[in-house]
């Protein structure tokens, strides 16, 4: 699935870097970043509620082209930054991560 | 006496601190800022803490040392100890509860052992932000057990805090909580509540410190202590090496590429593991044998006793707290 085609999917905004043709192979849903460090895939986009900077450092380390904030948490700046230079998108979506996770799982069974 | 106290401080060895954070540009700065109590707590490591007790005694400060612990659930807690050598010893086993993943400089930040001179000693490179493999609770007994001061970090802040991770404070053996501004009973429970300055950089030291009653005895015979210390320490005494390895002198750039200078020299590659030879090579330094545990501990079991009666005053920030 490509990114632009999760935009479509997840109604809200996008923040961060990555281009809209970047392939993403899958999520991973969690709250835990020492979880999403062991367990998330290369390729993956992640949904979860942790709006902040370390975030983005866990996507880069594990190699997410995608983070997907649910609960319209806010976006910090320096955590928009730092996945603009990272080139990770970023999506702020309305949705919860129940939602979501649900949504991207029908996408992708397709 | 009022004592004007910051128990919160990162130096170069947190990934995500500033390269110009030595433990003595740290000591330095507090100083100028009139503070008399200053704690080096540095992500999950003890490292620098034997910088840190040279870079204090010869800036007249009374250090205590410890470490920023990161649990399971990714709350923080401050844990600390009265001399370098107890927090070293508590810092090394941490390390089998430390998640091997390797430390990508480019996108973490460097690791940075120091001496007090600022000479680098070692690139540590394990990623030391990582959660550690044992729980919150888990880790505030171990701390307590090993007679340190437990105190959960920035507890109202909206990530890493227990407020983001778990929405109240568990019950536990602590000394104190810290918060950045007032918090509710739900997350500071009949606690003293302190205020810290979680400094990265140097323009963050002091920012948000609190002053505490302590009685003079301890605090003097320490302080009297720490002058001989110090002079057993002399400039120089702990490193071999270059003083052009200044790790201030960087000015943000990064010492990935740059081969660890002085006492690195000796030492096999740092890979973790309790066999380290980096916490040999420290653990037999002068700065951390000859440091004076005896009136040290004098020391923080006063300072712990006025945490519990509640001799404190925190310098809090007005904001509200939303998640």
């Amino acid at each position: 699935m490509l990114l632009k085609e999760i935009g479509a999917i997840i109604p809200g905004e996008r923040a961060g870097g990555a281009a809209v043709e970047t392939e993403v192979s899958g999520v991973y849903t969690s709250d835990l970043l020492s979880d999403v460090m062991a367990h998330a895939q290369e390729g993956q986009a992640l949904v979860t509620i942790q709006a902040h900077k370390n975030t983005v450092a866990v996507a880069t380390l594990v190699g997410l082209p995608a983070i997907i904030i649910c609960n319209d948490r806010e976006l910090p700046e320096d955590m928009i930054e730092s996945a603009a230079q990272e080139g990770i998108a970023i999506f702020r979506t309305a949705l919860d991560q129940y939602e979501v996770s649900g949504r991207l799982w029908e996408a992708f069974k397709q | 006496m009022i004592v004007r106290a910051d128990l919160h401080n990162h130096s170069c060895l947190s990934p995500c601190a500033s390269l110009e954070m030595s433990p003595s540009r740290l000591a330095a700065e507090a100083r100028a800022a009139g503070v008399g109590v200053l704690a080096l707590t540095d992500h999950n490591a003890a490292f620098n803490c034997p910088a840190f007790a040279v870079a204090c005694a010869r800036e007249g400060i009374i250090p205590l040392f410890g470490m920023e612990l990161n649990p399971r659930e990714e709350a923080h807690l401050l844990a600390l100890f009265a001399a370098p050598r107890l927090a070293l010893e508590f810092a090394r086993r941490l390390e089998p509860l430390l998640p091997p993943v390797p430390l990508r400089p480019d996108v973490l930040g460097d690791e940075v052992v120091v001496d007090a001179d600022e000479n680098v000693l070692e690139l540590y490179d394990l990623w030391l932000g990582a959660a550690l493999d044992a729980g919150f609770d888990e880790l505030a007994r171990m701390a307590s057990d090993a007679g340190g001061l437990v105190i959960p970090a920035h507890v109202d802040r909206p990530a890493m805090s227990v407020y983001s991770q778990l929405g109240f404070l568990p019950e536990g053996p602590y000394d104190a909580v810290e918060s950045i501004g007032p918090v509710p009973r739900a997350l500071c429970g009949e606690h003293a509540i302190i205020s810290g300055s979680d400094a990265h950089y140097p323009e963050h030291v002091a920012r948000r410190p609190f002053e505490i009653e302590l009685p003079d005895e301890p605090a003097q015979a320490l302080r009297k202590e720490q002058v001989r210390f110090a002079s057993d320490c002399p400039i120089g005494s702990f490193a071999v090496g270059d003083n052009d390895d200044r790790a201030h002198r960087t000015d943000g750039e990064l010492m990935v590429s740059m081969p660890a200078k002085g006492l690195a020299r000796t030492f096999a590659p740092v890979s973790a593991g309790a066999e380290s030879p980096l916490w040999e090579a420290l653990l037999v330094l002068p700065c951390v044998t000859k440091y004076p545990e005896g009136s040290a501990r004098d020391f923080m079991e006063s300072f712990r006793a006025a945490l519990h009666e509640k001799k404190v005053k925190p310098t809090h920030v007005s904001r509200p707290l939303v998640l």
